[in-house]
């Protein structure tokens, strides 16, 4: 009986501090989703101006919602051509420079990480000076040079440039990852017989998939993201950013709110189907029977 | 026979790394290198900006001393700048980092990790706009720190110091998240587990073991924002007031408004020195191993 | 294998000399950053075809399908691109000038720029001249006032499009007593009041409110309005140096004044906002269309001139830019449109009225002074 008792006052008084461990327990991932909302709100400030009616104001944004709200703008979406030029030319070519600057960058880190050879301390310094270098530096360089050996100003001028600047962060993320890889892992598909290029495709890789397509993905938003080095190298070939600041200084038209909406919206939906995808390749390794190396 | 292929195959070896470098060192020089040096010799002529007669190279090196007279208090600012928002994203990004990698249900990590840089892909003007939004002197959001207290009634929070360094920090803290959270998901979680079977505090663990496992991380992110932010100008023209300027505005204007393209030659090559410089001490300070690496891996 | 390391060392440092010298050679040393001495080229006339590309500040147009650009497409079979890529004058020329030295004008064969600006291209060698013999249309509806210009006296190669006053905005509701540039300065509105980027338009307006002409203005004088200018911003009293911009200010409420361009109301979403002629100044700017050296088509731009000085066009454009247009006949025209319009002061201003503005002039002296005050200023306004 007293035990009873006993009990239930210590389940009493054990109640808040539990509620109370379950806070320490949890403060990080409650943290985590407080940090990620953070990150979140411009975009949801960008999504909900998109609905704003701007008829008043030229139909160019603005700062407050007086007017209420309208679907206008979603519906004639890719009405402003310069704007949609503008938004295609920033997705060809972000995807082109990913493509290629990951391909580089992620050789570039493992002989980095991996090999001694001449001249590694100046490849180290190689990769370090272009992200030190202010970009409106690199902006300005980079067309001088462009035009003194005529190379057509556009897409290629473009691409050229966004690939140089994004290689070098391609390989310190990677190379984050490889510094001190566990090694042994390889040791150990080489001891079953396999080739240094088996070993790499079907070892290394998969092991390093998540720093590549992090960097991957880095190169991407930066090539998106990028306005001062195009804004010197672009001729007349106008992207995303560059069409935004131009419009900026006048009145953004809305749609730019709604096709940066809708260029978020589409990316998610990317990489969920991706991870989905990810996921159904990892469950159909886990029931498919050992098979023989 | 044998020796010929086994010599063949050395000489492969050998080749391999260079092989792997190739496409990148040559990318790199072709596209950084080299107009770096049309930029050097650029900080060297001399000329008046706007002239027919144009910048003709003469050795020039006054344009050093000129164009960092006065600029002082600007690059201190910058640093200030900078370095804040570095260490407010650093602090904001571990922990984040450490979640995700940690302590979530591993399904949710990589969607989370997305929801990290999902912002990316809307383009650092619009970012910066619609904070630029969210924080003009009428908005809902400032009344509420008002009411916080956080920002005195009659202030404002839109073109101050700290909108530019808050516009920073939003802006480059995907730099900070991605590395950290590389070598945190590559800890061993069993190092961990070691710690505590020691009985170690989870503080005294995470000091004594996760953090120096993860330095490689910490100093690649660090590095990643705050060269960057030193040398952005956006955040401090969008969100900044006119006593809230950057080096990088001071370089933009003396190309793209004074013309005067030995100058901000000089500017950008004192800049890029002053960062290196911070680069070479901050990672004589955390140990070259954390950065470079791998002196022991090949 | 220390000594082949050093003769490695030693070689790689040889071949990256002699890259440099032959990357020197190739180079061109001379005049970088100036300008052509070629002889100045003379657009081509003819009829118009084919394709043309024009650059024009935002909102300088009438836009749409019922726009002038589709009428003209319509009217004359040229295919036209139109961007609205000037933002600011520095800006644009800056961008295009390795190109211009080159001959390139990026494929564009118009585009408008403020009037000083335009002077300072054609200094530079980077535009071509005008044959009046080509604009008919142009030269035969031009308002009197605007055949010649201070920066183009003999109208060789710039054609007025639309232009306007430099004054200040007021925000009534806030503080309806600002009525000159001096007001600006007052530390009651600290914090309130932004200024713009642009020299001639800022310092101008400065030197006036000090009783100082600029046309007559001496360097230092400019230096001394430019070091006024400093204290304010110190002192926090100008919140921002800005383009276009301002206009977002004052909708958000975010500031009570700023100087700005009269045309820009219409951009104002706030009630109250007004724009004011300033009682110690008043300044001028002018844009003009210019056909840069390389460009394409010529016939195309000049016809495409004539197109927008017919006065029923210039008066579209100018109902929709409401700035001040150099075609005659459109007042009358818009008096039938829109009699408010017509009868709007600040797009139809008497001579009276703006016979003692200055023309967003020049610091004096040499191109190196120029310089020098422009350095002074842009300290100031980019830290």
């Amino acid at each position: 009986m007293e035990s009873a008792t006993a009990t239930a006052r210590a389940s009493i008084t054990a109640t808040p501090s539990r509620a109370w461990s379950w806070l320490r327990r949890n403060a990080l991932s409650i943290y985590a989703g407080l940090a990620v909302a953070y990150v979140l709100i411009p975009i949801a400030v960008i999504a909900v101006f998109s609905f704003a009616d701007a008829s008043a104001n030229r139909d160019r944004l603005v700062f407050a919602i007086n007017d209420g709200f309208t679907l206008k703008y979603w519906e004639s979406a890719f009405s402003v051509p310069d704007l949609n030029n503008a938004m295609l030319t920033s997705i060809e070519l972000a995807a082109v420079t990913t493509t290629i600057a990951t391909a580089i960058g992620t050789l570039m880190a493992i002989a980095l990480v991996r090999y001694r050879y001449f001249g590694r301390k100046t490849s180290n310094l190689l990769i370090i000076l272009p992200m030190a270098t202010p970009e409106i530096v690199i902006g300005a360089a980079l067309l001088s040079m462009f035009l003194i050996y005529t190379v057509p100003l556009g897409f290629t001028s473009l691409l050229l440039a966004h690939v140089m600047f994004s290689i070098s962060f391609v390989v310190v993320v990677v190379r984050s990852r490889l510094i001190g890889f566990d090694r042994s892992i390889e040791d150990a598909a080489a001891d079953l017989g396999a080739t240094p290029v088996e070993t790499f495709r079907y070892v290394t890789l998969p092991l390093l998939a998540p720093a590549v397509i992090a960097g991957a993905l880095l190169a991407f938003a930066l090539s998106i993201d990028d306005f001062i080095i195009s804004d010197f190298n672009h001729g007349t070939l106008e992207t995303f950013p560059l069409y935004v600041f131009g419009a900026h200084l006048r009145g953004v038209p809305v749609q730019v709110n709604v096709l940066a909406t809708m260029l978020f919206t589409l990316t998610v939906i990317a990489i969920i189907l991706v991870l989905w995808q990810q996921r159904r390749a990892d469950r159909m390794v886990a029931v498919r029977p050992e098979q023989e190396v | 026979m044998k020796k010929s292929a086994r010599s063949a195959a050395a000489l492969r070896r050998r080749l391999v790394p260079y092989v792997l470098l190739a496409p990148g060192a040559i990318w790199l020089t072709l596209f950084f290198v080299i107009p770096m040096y049309f930029m050097a010799e650029m900080s060297l002529r001399s000329g008046v900006p706007n002239t027919p007669e144009g910048f003709t190279f003469s050795w020039e090196f006054s344009n050093y001393a000129e164009a960092l007279a006065g600029r002082g208090e600007q690059i201190l600012r910058t640093f200030y700048y900078a370095g804040t928002a570095t260490i407010i994203a650093l602090l904001i990004a571990y922990p984040l980092a450490y979640a995700i990698a940690l302590k979530v249900n591993p399904r949710w990590r990589l969607p989370l990790l997305f929801a990290v840089i999902a912002p990316f892909f809307t383009t650092y003007l619009i970012r910066t706009i619609a904070w630029e939004t969210i924080l003009y002197d009428e908005s809902p959001i400032v009344d509420v720190l008002k009411v916080l207290t956080l920002v005195p009634e009659n202030g404002r929070v839109l073109d101050t110091g700290g909108a530019v360094i808050a516009g920073l920090t939003y802006n480059f803290l995907p730099f900070m998240v991605l590395p950290i959270y590389a070598s945190l998901e590559r800890v061993d979680t069993s190092l961990i587990e070691a710690g505590k079977d020691l009985y170690a505090s989870a503080r005294q663990t995470f000091l004594r073991v996760t953090l120096p496992l993860t330095m490689p991380g910490v100093v690649a992110g660090v590095l990643l924002t705050f060269i960057p932010a030193y040398g952005d100008y956006i955040n401090a023209e969008f969100l900044g007031g006119a006593n809230n300027t950057m080096i990088g505005n001071k370089i933009q204007s003396t190309y793209l408004e004074e013309s005067n393209y030995p100058e901000a030659a000089a500017l950008s090559f004192l800049m890029m020195a002053a960062v290196v410089i911070v680069v070479l001490v901050y990672i004589r300070l955390a140990g070259t191993e954390a950065f470079v690496g791998s002196e022991d891996e090949a | 294998m220390s000594s082949n390391r050093k003769l490695r060392a030693l070689a790689l440092a040889l071949m990256a000399l002699a890259a440099t010298l032959v990357l020197a050679a190739c180079g061109d040393d001379d005049g970088v950053g100036g300008g052509t001495d070629d002889e100045v080229p003379v657009a081509q006339g003819g009829t118009a075809s084919g394709e043309v590309l024009i650059s024009n500040w935002p909102g300088y147009v009438d836009p749409g399908a019922n726009g002038t650009i589709a009428e003209f497409e319509q009217q004359s079979g040229v295919q036209t691109e139109y961007k609205e890529d000037v933002n600011d004058n520095v800006v644009f020329f800056n961008k295009l000038k390795p190109q211009l030295d080159q001959g390139d004008s990026g494929g564009r064969s118009l585009f408008v720029v403020t009037d000083w600006m335009a002077k300072r291209m054609y200094d530079l060698g980077y535009l071509q001249e005008i044959n009046h013999a080509d604009l008919p249309t142009v030269f035969e509806n031009i308002l009197p006032q605007f055949e010649e210009s201070t920066t183009d006296p003999e109208r060789k190669f710039s054609i007025p499009w639309q232009g306007g006053q430099t004054g200040i905005f007021v925000d009534t509701t806030e503080a309806p007593e600002i009525e000159s540039v001096s007001d600006l300065f007052d530390p009651k509105y600290k914090g309130k009041v932004t200024m713009l980027t642009e020299m001639r338009d800022t310092v101008t307006l400065i030197l006036q409110s000090e009783g100082i002409n600029p046309d007559e203005a001496t360097k230092e004088d400019w230096l001394a309005a430019i070091d006024k200018l400093r204290e304010a911003r110190d002192s926090g009293q100008i919140r921002r140096f800005t383009g276009n911009e301002y206009t977002e200010d004052l909708t958000s409420g975010n500031i009570v004044a700023a100087i700005g361009w009269s045309g820009d109301s219409s951009l104002i979403g706030r009630e109250g906002v007004e724009w004011r002629r300033p009682t110690d100044g008043c300044d001028l700017f002018f844009d003009q269309a210019v056909i840069p050296i390389g460009a394409p088509n010529t016939a195309a731009a000049l016809e495409f001139l004539n197109f927008a000085y017919t006065p029923e066009n210039a008066a579209d454009i100018t109902e929709y830019v409401q700035y001040v247009t150099p075609v005659e006949g459109v007042q009358e025209i818009l008096a039938q449109r829109d009699p408010k319009l017509a009868n709007d002061p600040l797009i139809f201003p008497s001579e009276a009225e703006i016979a003692d503005c200055s023309e967003d002039p020049d610091p004096p002296g040499s191109a190196e002074e120029v310089a020098e005050v422009d350095e002074a200023f842009q300290e100031v306004v980019s830290g």
